[in-house]
């Protein structure tokens, strides 16, 4: 079988993240406005007074971060290249953007590059008078490797603490109530992920890695990157279970508590077999005593046309649930 | 003899830096592919056009607005080294309160630029990085101010400084930054980010240096 040579439907390699937050504007014209100097997408209109609620990163984990901008999430987000942290001035000129008046809240995906740019933004927003808080977001169950190290890294979880942390904003909170809650939905959430298969970068044909037909990459990130080790390709129950599995026991999930799960694609898993893994996520945490009191079932936090697929699990109260189901109107989540 | 860095002077030392790691980028970049992802030299080269971009007219330039169009220039720049020079740029720009800055000036700025980096960054000497050229040139210069040096001099004692520092990551093990990932296979390779602090420092030395003696002989 001769290997797959990747193609994509893009006009210039060079030109992706442009074009691309360039008809993402053009599709939601009633809800987002594009800033192509500082590759911005922001609400089209701030509220005054508000907290305002940056994140952003690199591109190709779509439709993070543009897609969760409008009511009850994000004020702006800021745009990096193809798995690249957005520059310091991006984030600088996001962060003035999105005050307006109450200081913002800043969601950070734990990278190097992004905790550096989002730190050095936040430094110089401080400067013109704008006061700053940071969020660092760092789910990633796989990465946990104690101390040493850059940490866990920031993955799907994220979407949880914008959709919360949103809704604290929305609801007239300061940045320091919402950015000390949007850390406790970091704390209460963890997440696993596998890949059959590797995206490949916009413009070129090879994936980031070749697996066997037998083998599944197990504690894969968003980044392309290897998991942690390979573990045998089987039916997805099985899969899922070495999935929920570890992280119940990591957040010391109890009988009778409840919990918000996200099943989420990395960009090539499809929505038949996203649905057949959250059939068995139900299934082994209703086996628990466990109850997933709300979901989230699709692709939100991609890794290119990866195909495979993330499990985030945050553990539940009833001001979390009260804050989740607030009304929240962007492109990629609206209730 | 210039004992200040005026407007002019600044652009100079700019000038001067833009020759050096035009010079010396495929070294650097060499370098960096041996113990990074060879991304260092491109991203450099570019924070340095786009400084080039920002900066003010000669006749208009003061030593402040040629540090602070360094910093926007540098932090428009992706990676993590490009960023870290800008803060050092613009914490320099800071400590300059006049429209020309004094040797003491000069060194306060960037031992306040050292210590912004370190917050930022975590790196100590000794961790393989650009901390190991840039703390004992901020040492040299804080001493040759508090000594009454010229400007020449204690820049000069500063390059040397940041030479010798950057010469002594040949024979270390990355604890911080992108190297820290191939470890052992970085030792004998000198850190990039030290080597551009170290031309950064000689740039000023020479531009200084030969004003002086430009003075001298008119």
């Amino acid at each position: 079988m001769p290997t797959a040579v990747r193609r994509h439907i893009i006009n210039n390699p060079h030109r992706v993240i442009d074009e691309a937050l360039d008809g993402f504007a053009l599709t939601h014209p009633e809800l987002v406005t594009f800033n192509n100097e500082h590759n911005l997408i922001s609400r089209k209109t701030l509220t005054p007074g508000k907290a305002g609620l940056v994140s952003g990163g690199g591109s190709g984990h779509e439709p993070l971060h543009a897609g969760f901008v409008g009511s009850g999430m994000l004020d702006v987000a800021v745009c990096g290249a193809v798995f690249a942290s957005p520059t310091a001035d991006q984030v600088h000129a996001g962060t003035k953007l999105a005050n307006t008046g109450a200081g913002v809240v800043q969601i950070v995906k734990n990278y190097t590059g992004d905790v550096l740019n989002f730190q050095i933004a936040a430094s110089l927003a401080d400067d013109d008078g704008v006061p700053v808080e940071q969020v660092l977001v760092d789910d990633d169950l796989a990465s946990d490797n104690g101390n040493d190290g850059p940490g866990r890294r920031g993955t799907a979880a994220v979407v949880t603490v914008e959709k919360v942390c949103g809704a604290l904003a929305e609801r007239g909170a300061g940045v320091s109530t919402i950015a000390t809650r949007g850390r406790d939905v970091v704390a209460r959430s963890r997440s696993l992920a596998i890949a059959l298969d590797a995206g490949a970068h916009p413009g070129e044909s090879a994936a980031a890695f070749e697996l066997e037909p037998h083998e599944v990459e197990y504690g894969v990130g968003i980044h392309g990157e290897r998991g942690t080790g390979r573990i045998a390709f089987a039916p997805a129950d099985d899969l899922v279970e070495q999935l929920v599995t570890p992280l119940v026991s990591s957040l010391q999930v109890k009988r009778g508590q409840s919990v918000i799960a996200i099943v989420n694609g990395l960009g090539g898993a499809y929505p038949l077999e996203l649905s057949i893994a959250a059939r068995n996520v139900h299934n082994l945490l209703n086996g628990r005593g466990i109850s997933i009191a709300r979901s989230l079932v699709g692709t939100y936090v991609s890794s290119l046309n990866m195909h495979g697929l993330s499990v985030t699990l945050t553990v539940a109260d009833d001001e979390l649930i009260s804050l989740w189901d607030d009304a929240v109107r962007t492109p990629a989540l609206t209730w | 003899m210039t004992n200040l860095i005026d407007g002019s002077t600044a652009l100079a030392w700019f000038t001067a830096f833009n020759e050096r790691f035009a010079s010396t980028q495929a070294y650097l970049t060499e370098l960096d592919r041996l113990a990074g992802d060879g991304d260092f030299g491109v991203n450099i080269a570019s924070a340095l056009e786009r400084t080039q971009a920002r900066l003010p007219p000669a006749t208009e330039a003061t030593c402040t607005t040629v540090f602070e169009a360094a910093s926007r220039g540098f932090m428009a720049t992706g990676g993590t080294s490009g960023p870290l020079f800008g803060m050092w740029f613009r914490d320099i720009a800071k400590g300059t309160k006049n429209d020309a800055a004094a040797v003491t000036d000069i060194a306060q700025g960037i031992a306040a630029g050292l210590s912004t980096i370190q917050k930022l960054g975590g790196a100590r000497v000794g961790d393989n990085t650009m901390i190991d050229a840039l703390e004992p040139a901020s040492v040299a210069l804080t001493a040759g101010a508090e000594r009454g040096s010229t400007l020449g001099n204690a820049l000069l004692e500063a390059a040397l400084a940041a030479r010798a520092g950057a010469e002594s990551t040949a024979d270390l093990v990355a604890a911080r930054g992108r190297a820290t990932y191939v470890g052992e296979l970085a030792r004998g390779v000198l850190d990039p980010g030290a080597v551009t602090i170290a031309l950064f420092f000689e740039a000023g030395a020479d531009t200084v240096g030969a004003d002086t003696v430009g003075a001298g002989r008119a």
